[in-house]
């Protein structure tokens, strides 16, 4: 909402002659049926712009609603574009966005630079795609994220980034400095739920010790963070071994491959024992120096949850980042009694992507080793069959695989 | 059905206040427009009244009065939901962008576009027939809480965000509050009801601390008079000692004071509010006073680990609080209004807020004025 006193000296986008091409979209349909289409081009608000989509990356979410038409509680109702990842060129400013790059064009040289930086066309962009109301006491208290009228880019009924052109609120584009191309732009969306999980609501200090289940893309994006931010220990579980070694030369200091569990073993127990033989194992105490302060779940599974309730120290905080089973049993005896703090982590907030953008800026988190496929427009669909695949047919294992924008 | 004027105060410069015809706003799609009922005045009001400027906020053309008011709701956008014409609100009279990263991570109050009424460079104000606000600006009245508690649900939100938001005052706690005038009576009402254990009310005139003991102070305190040639440190540690022994008040452990809030702006109140605290002890500057540079006793910072906090108008959350304290009685506001005006009067008001006194002679805590459709 601007201000009404801002008035623009001319209330025309830029560029005010916008000519757009077609718009190709790759669009579902439901489960397992997907097509190309044209969608319309959108038509920017005076604080938007139109960002040409050049990257997209897919995410188990997305690959989800392909596989089966819906996703937790949301289903499917009509066509519906997907991505939701990604980074491209800004196509056009909004009028009042043009009045600001004219302002700061003219006010150049000046002692006093423009508090935020300024957009303009041609900017090289990574996209928040999360449009929320600004005006609900959720998002006027600092957690935009769980405003009830998110409108998401690929989440049932609102079409997603897999089109040439998606509009956005200028506060949900950011620019990428020189040095971080379009590809590791388009990675900048999972980052930030790393971030969001490990930095935000996990509060991960410097030479804190930090257990992450999953080594999928989030939970690799979020022992990449955790480096990034000075962890001490970085301990990565999967049942995969593929995957636990590739953690290991990527970000995680160590790893652990659970133990089986027993034939007549409860799982409270399993988890309770498999807990403690990670810690033993890896020299960790279950207190004190040393010790498990912060505990991310990136797998959704049960068994993970309750193994990472029992590990972390007292005190000490569980993050849920992954989607399983909408309800699940958790060692509450134990929460309780050593005062566990667990904490639902949801997509990003506030100052995540510029935290995001910076750790990448710096060099403190590397996406390349992450980015195993790329795939044009017009493969789009072979894009997710190979994402949900889990290989390609030259047998390489899929972390992230990124679609480019129509040519 | 609207009127079709919209008589409001409006200052042409210094001293010129006119009541003059200005259009009646319309509403967008997430708007709603209020018939105002009842405002009070601020010093912040008297101020552009007397000097048209505050800080670097300059007035540059005429600019209509008012921003602490209550009233009916007479149109909404087409947007609007849970509100309706008829509705009774109390008006939250600032409009932040809602997309800069400050907006975003819940701290509005900053917002560097905040349009706020009847500062410039803003013309509107809420002395008026009638104001347009985005409808969740507009928080409903409960039927136990009138038109005039509802205007003064602005200046106690300003005392929540001191208080509760930035200060954290908690259950059992020992507050102290410099300056007895509208705003700190305000914070220490709020303090008294977030359970707050003794409330101090310090102040140089003993006729405002009589009413603060009265209103929400446990204790109150005037400070003595400073000697000629006694600096402005030692004069603040010769009053802060003869506090401490006067209201027994331990400089540590339970009973100490941890939270501080200055409400007056004068030097000699800061000075005297860091030393009065506890180690570790929260001081929030809320009062504005013609200073705008203070000695403040860095070592007794540094070594008491003190917080110091600026608060800003009011922020998530205020408007909520204020309303709810009010309507389950924690909160009485109504000591306060202490004169009513007419609108055509409102002349009389801003004389009398300026004074301190009305006509009469009577003191002045707050001015109420009635909206040009006052029922």
């Amino acid at each position: 909402m601007a201000s009404a006193n801002i008035q623009a000296p001319n209330d025309q986008p830029e560029p005010a002659d916008f000519k757009p091409r077609n718009n190709p979209a790759f669009i579902l349909h439901g489960k397992l049926s997907t097509s190309f289409g044209e969608l319309p081009v959108p038509s920017v608000g005076p604080d938007e712009v139109l960002v040409e989509v050049k990257k997209t990356g897919i995410c188990g979410s997305d690959v989800h609603f392909y596989n089966t038409g819906k996703m937790g509680l949301v289903s499917c109702t009509g066509d519906m574009c997907l991505g939701h990842e990604s980074s491209g060129y800004i196509a056009q400013l909004g009028s009042n966005l043009a009045a600001m790059a004219r302002k700061a064009d003219s006010e150049k040289g000046s002692a006093k630079g423009p508090a935020k930086q300024v957009l303009r066309v041609g900017d090289k962009v990574t996209l928040e795609p999360g449009v929320t109301c600004r005006m609900c006491p959720d998002c006027r208290g600092g957690r935009y994220q769980i405003c009830e009228h998110m409108a998401f880019a690929a989440y049932p009924p609102f079409d997603g980034t897999l089109q040439r052109y998606y509009k956005l609120p200028a506060d949900l584009v950011y620019p990428l400095p020189d040095s971080v191309d379009l590809v590791y732009g388009a990675m900048m969306e999972p980052l930030s739920v790393a971030v969001h999980g490990i930095a935000n609501v996990g509060k991960l200090r410097t030479s804190e010790n930090v257990l992450i289940f999953g080594a999928g893309p989030v939970g690799l994006l979020a022992m990449g963070v955790a480096k990034g931010l000075g962890a001490g220990r970085i301990i990565a579980v999967d049942i995969n071994q593929e995957r636990l070694k590739f953690a290991k030369t990527y970000a995680a200091t160590d790893i652990y491959t659970p133990i089986k569990q027993n034939a007549d073993e409860s799982r409270p127990d399993y988890s309770l024992r498999a807990a403690k033989d990670l810690l033993s194992s890896l020299g960790v105490p279950v207190r004190g120096p040393g010790s498990i302060d912060l505990v991310m779940d990136a797998t959704g599974a049960e068994v993970c949850i309750q193994m990472g309730i029992n590990a972390v120290r007292p005190g000490g905080v569980c993050v849920q980042t992954g989607f399983g089973p909408p309800d699940i049993t958790i060692p509450m005896f134990r929460l309780t009694t050593d005062e566990i703090q667990l904490k639902g982590c949801w997509r990003y907030g506030p100052g995540d992507y510029p935290l995001a953008i910076d750790l990448v800026a710096r060099g403190l988190v590397d996406l390349k080793p992450l980015l195993t496929h790329e795939f044009k427009f017009e493969d789009a669909l072979e894009a997710f069959e190979v994402t949900k695949a889990g290989k390609s047919a030259d047998g390489k294992t899929v972390i992230k695989a990124v679609i480019s924008g129509p040519e | 059905m609207l009127s079709n004027n919209n008589p409001s105060l409006v200052l042409h410069g210094i001293g010129d206040l006119r009541i003059e015809d200005r259009p009646t706003p319309s509403v967008s799609a997430h708007e709603a427009l209020v018939a105002v009922t009842k405002t009070g005045i601020c010093g912040s009001d008297v101020h552009y009244l007397k000097h048209a400027r505050i800080g670097h906020y300059v007035m540059e053309e005429p600019m209509c009065l008012g921003h602490e008011s209550a009233g009916t709701v007479v149109q909404v956008g087409a947007a609007v939901k849970g509100l309706k014409t008829g509705d009774r609100v109390a008006m939250e009279p600032g409009v932040g962008c809602g997309t800069c990263d400050l907006c975003r991570e819940g701290r509005y109050e900053l917002c560097p576009a905040m349009s706020f009424a009847a500062t410039p460079p803003s013309t509107l104000g809420t002395l008026a027939r009638y104001y347009a606000l985005p409808s969740h600006l507009l928080h409903p009245l409960p039927d136990n809480v009138s038109f005039e508690d509802g205007a003064m649900m602005e200046p106690l939100s300003v005392g929540v965000h001191s208080v509760k938001t930035l200060g954290r005052c908690s259950t059992n706690e020992v507050v102290i509050v410099f300056g007895a005038g509208p705003i700190g009576l305000l914070c220490m009402a709020v303090a008294k009801a977030l359970g707050a254990r003794r409330v101090i009310a310090v102040d140089i005139m003993q006729e405002k601390l009589d009413f603060a003991l009265g209103y929400a102070a446990t204790d109150v305190f005037l400070p003595p008079a400073k000697l000629a040639d006694e600096g402005l440190e030692a004069y603040a540690a010769r009053a802060v000692d003869e506090l401490s022994k006067k209201l027994a008040v331990p400089e540590v452990g339970p009973g100490g004071i941890q939270l501080a809030i200055e409400a007056s702006g004068a030097p000699s109140c800061v000075h005297m509010g860091c030393l009065a605290l506890s180690p570790g002890g929260r001081y929030v500057q809320v009062g504005m006073g013609a200073q705008s540079s203070v000695p403040v006793p860095l070592f007794h910072i540094i070594s008491r680990e003190l917080q110091i906090l600026g608060s800003f108008r009011y922020g998530p959350g205020a408007y909520q609080l204020a309303i709810s304290l009010v309507e389950r009685g924690l909160v009485d506001v109504k000591p306060l209004i202490t004169q009513r005006y007419a609108f055509l009067d409102s002349g009389a008001a801003f004389e009398a807020t300026k004074l301190g006194r009305d006509v009469d002679g009577k003191t002045v805590i707050k001015c109420i004025i009635d909206g040009p459709l006052a029922e």
